[in-house]
């Protein structure tokens, strides 16, 4: 449904929202990538991620992190996610274009994903998380 | 000042046991009445959460650069006994090794006129800097593994560097205990195109004056004089680190249970010093250490070859005055109720700084004492100071590493215009290169504490002793 970025004076703290655990998810990987590279288009790159962890939260961390680790060695900018969850196991196909330092050097490089307070909560109508990225 | 928290000297504060739930040592920092102001309660509940950690040594400790991190705050120090304690990556942040070092050159100030713009063109030039930048560079996997053992003696062995630089680092460039094996696959792909690039955020190539001598005795030792040419380093172990930290964090973080270790924050996780994770961890975090340091090695390099280059000076006239880590957890021998006990030092956002005489610091330098390196933010003072005798009583030798940030990077964004601030900067004589103007915003001056304020406490609290103060003439920012 949507991200937004809250105020932290030494990282970046994004609140995400999701109607549902795979809308989570697939918000939490383009609130990463705005923060990262600012616009990005979907031009015809697709990749496949797919990961089994102990619980959800440990989860997005694994699923951000293996994205971060994606981007930097494949040279790829991803804007959209279709992601499914089932329990604890995930599988998504990220979309979009390939690196372009024209377009792509608005954002700032994130080192990782923290730990710190990161909880996926259920609301009345649908999931919340807060996400400290460290750049 | 906020609640809960006790003054104990003009400089110095503590939080008592009971801040949170299961301290084990009382918290201490050290702050300013001026710097109060800024303090996060945030920052010092995670400076009490750190206190909560098994086998913690003396106090949780904060420089006067504290501010609200994950994990231990930034600015965060603190010692584990070595069988009882712990060894954690939440001390040490992502970036393993970001670091410091500053070079003199021959030139003054007129030396630079007219060709200060194409010096700061060249040196963007030749450093790749920014998101998404790769290494010029072509080195193997096993050059890798020899980087991650070897550091900086690395670089200096590939004809990037001489002998002298080594001595002048600290550790001579070089962690002993690496372990290639603790090294994914993955964090090695990272590291093979990233040597000698600078990275993004707050990482700069930063060309200074030295405007000001405080203390003539250290400055002679250190073969820096007033209105020299100098120029400054900081960047950190880059893709490489960041997934080394990673990788161990979330091993660490599913080995709590079996070690009956229990966290206020999971970004503490961590594990006994002495046990298979907390080695492995150990292992990797020096591996990618010592990439920190090949890589400050091999920028330093090519900036030397530019400044020979444009101003027809010799490589061996820039001369490195010292390489300071401000990311690191180290093994250390510290005097403890009146015994030489070895220590894990944790230093998050926090620089060594050894005293005269101790161990591990340069022949050279030994009567003063290690410099001590503290970049400004961008259009800034930086410093060069002493360690003393007294950081090795009260913190485990060890000072603040930076301004602190006041200003969160969104709220910059909407304060400050990058276009604006790069003019302004400009009319002030300080060209600024970097990719984009919104990188810039983030990293304005005013988004920080003025590092002159918590450069002042350290040097009154006697944690180290101004010894110069440098100002910005141009920089390349990633």
């Amino acid at each position: 449904m949507s991200f937004e970025e809250l105020e932290h004076t030494a990282d970046v703290l994004m609140r995400v929202r999701g109607a549902d655990l795979a809308e989570i998810f697939a918000e939490a990987g383009r609130a990463m990538f705005h923060v990262m590279y600012g616009p990005c288009e979907d031009r015809g790159i697709t990749r496949e991620v797919s990961l089994e962890a102990g619980s959800l939260e440990t989860l997005l961390i694994d699923y951000l992190s293996e994205l971060l680790f994606i981007t930097e060695v494949e040279n790829t900018v991803f804007c959209t996610f279709d992601v499914d969850i089932q329990g604890t196991r995930l599988s998504a196909t990220a979309r979009g274009e390939p690196f372009d330092p024209a377009r792509h050097s608005g954002g700032t490089l994130v080192k990782g994903i923290s730990y710190f307070d990161l909880e996926i909560v259920k609301e009345e109508k649908g999931y919340v998380v807060e996400i400290i990225f460290d750049i | 000042m906020l609640a809960g928290i006790n003054k104990i000297g003009d400089l110095e504060w503590e939080v008592p046991i009971g801040y949170v739930p299961n301290m084990r040592v009382p918290g201490r920092f050290f702050l300013s009445r001026a710097l109060t102001e800024t303090l996060e309660e945030g920052a010092v509940r995670q400076l009490a959460n750190v206190a909560t950690l098994p086998g913690i040594v003396k106090h949780s400790l904060a420089m006067p650069d504290i501010h609200w991190g994950y994990g231990f705050p930034i600015g965060g120090v603190a010692a584990f006994d070595m069988t009882e304690g712990v060894i954690s990556p939440g001390g040490v942040g992502f970036d393993i090794n970001c670091g410091v070092r500053l070079i003199t050159t021959p030139l003054t100030e007129a030396d630079l006129a007219g060709k200060k713009r194409e010096l700061i063109e060249r040196l963007f030039a030749v450093v790749p800097t920014g998101v998404g930048a790769k290494s010029t560079m072509r080195v193997s996997n096993k050059e890798l593994s020899d980087i991650m053992v070897d550091g900086a003696r690395w670089a200096v062995e590939h004809g990037l560097g001489t002998e002298a630089d080594l001595a002048r680092c600290e550790g001579e460039g070089a962690m002993p205990g690496a372990d290639p094996e603790a090294v994914s696959a993955k964090a090695r792909q990272r590291g093979v195109p990233q040597i000698g690039t600078l990275g993004a955020g707050n990482h700069f190539l930063e060309v200074q004056v030295a405007r000001e001598i405080v203390d003539p005795d250290a400055a002679k030792t250190f073969g820096i004089a007033e209105g020299q040419v100098c120029f400054m380093v900081h960047c950190g172990s880059r893709g490489l680190g960041h997934q080394v930290a990673t990788d161990h964090l979330r091993v660490l973080e599913s080995a709590l249970a079996r070690y009956q270790i229990k966290l206020p924050d999971r970004q503490l996780a961590c594990a006994p010093v002495d046990s298979p994770e907390g080695r492995a961890y150990y292992g990797g975090m020096v591996c990618a250490a010592n990439y920190a340091w090949a890589n400050r090695q091999v920028i330093m390099h090519e900036a030397r070859k530019v400044f020979a280059q444009l101003f027809g000076i010799d490589y061996d006239e820039m001369r490195l005055i010292y390489d300071v880590a401000h990311n690191v957890a180290k093994f250390e021998h510290h005097n403890v109720d009146g015994a030489s006990v070895e220590v894990c030092v944790h230093r998050k956002g926090a620089t060594r700084a050894f005293g005269p005489g101790a161990a591990g610091i340069p022949h050279e330098y030994a009567a003063v004492g290690q410099p001590v390196i503290i970049p400004g933010s961008m259009g800034t003072s930086s410093y060069l100071l002493h360690g003393t005798a007294a950081a090795m009583e009260k913190t485990f030798g060890s000072t603040c590493h930076g301004a602190g940030r006041v200003l969160s990077r969104s709220k910059a964004k909407k304060e400050v215009s990058g276009k604006e601030l790069r003019e302004h900067l400009a009319e002030e004589g300080v060209i600024v290169r970097a990719h984009s103007d919104s990188a810039l915003a983030e990293e304005a001056p005013g988004v920080y504490k003025p590092s002159g304020e918590v450069v002042r406490v350290v040097h009154e609290a006697g944690l180290s002793e101004i010894v110069a103060r440098l100002e910005p003439l141009g920089v390349i920012k990633g």
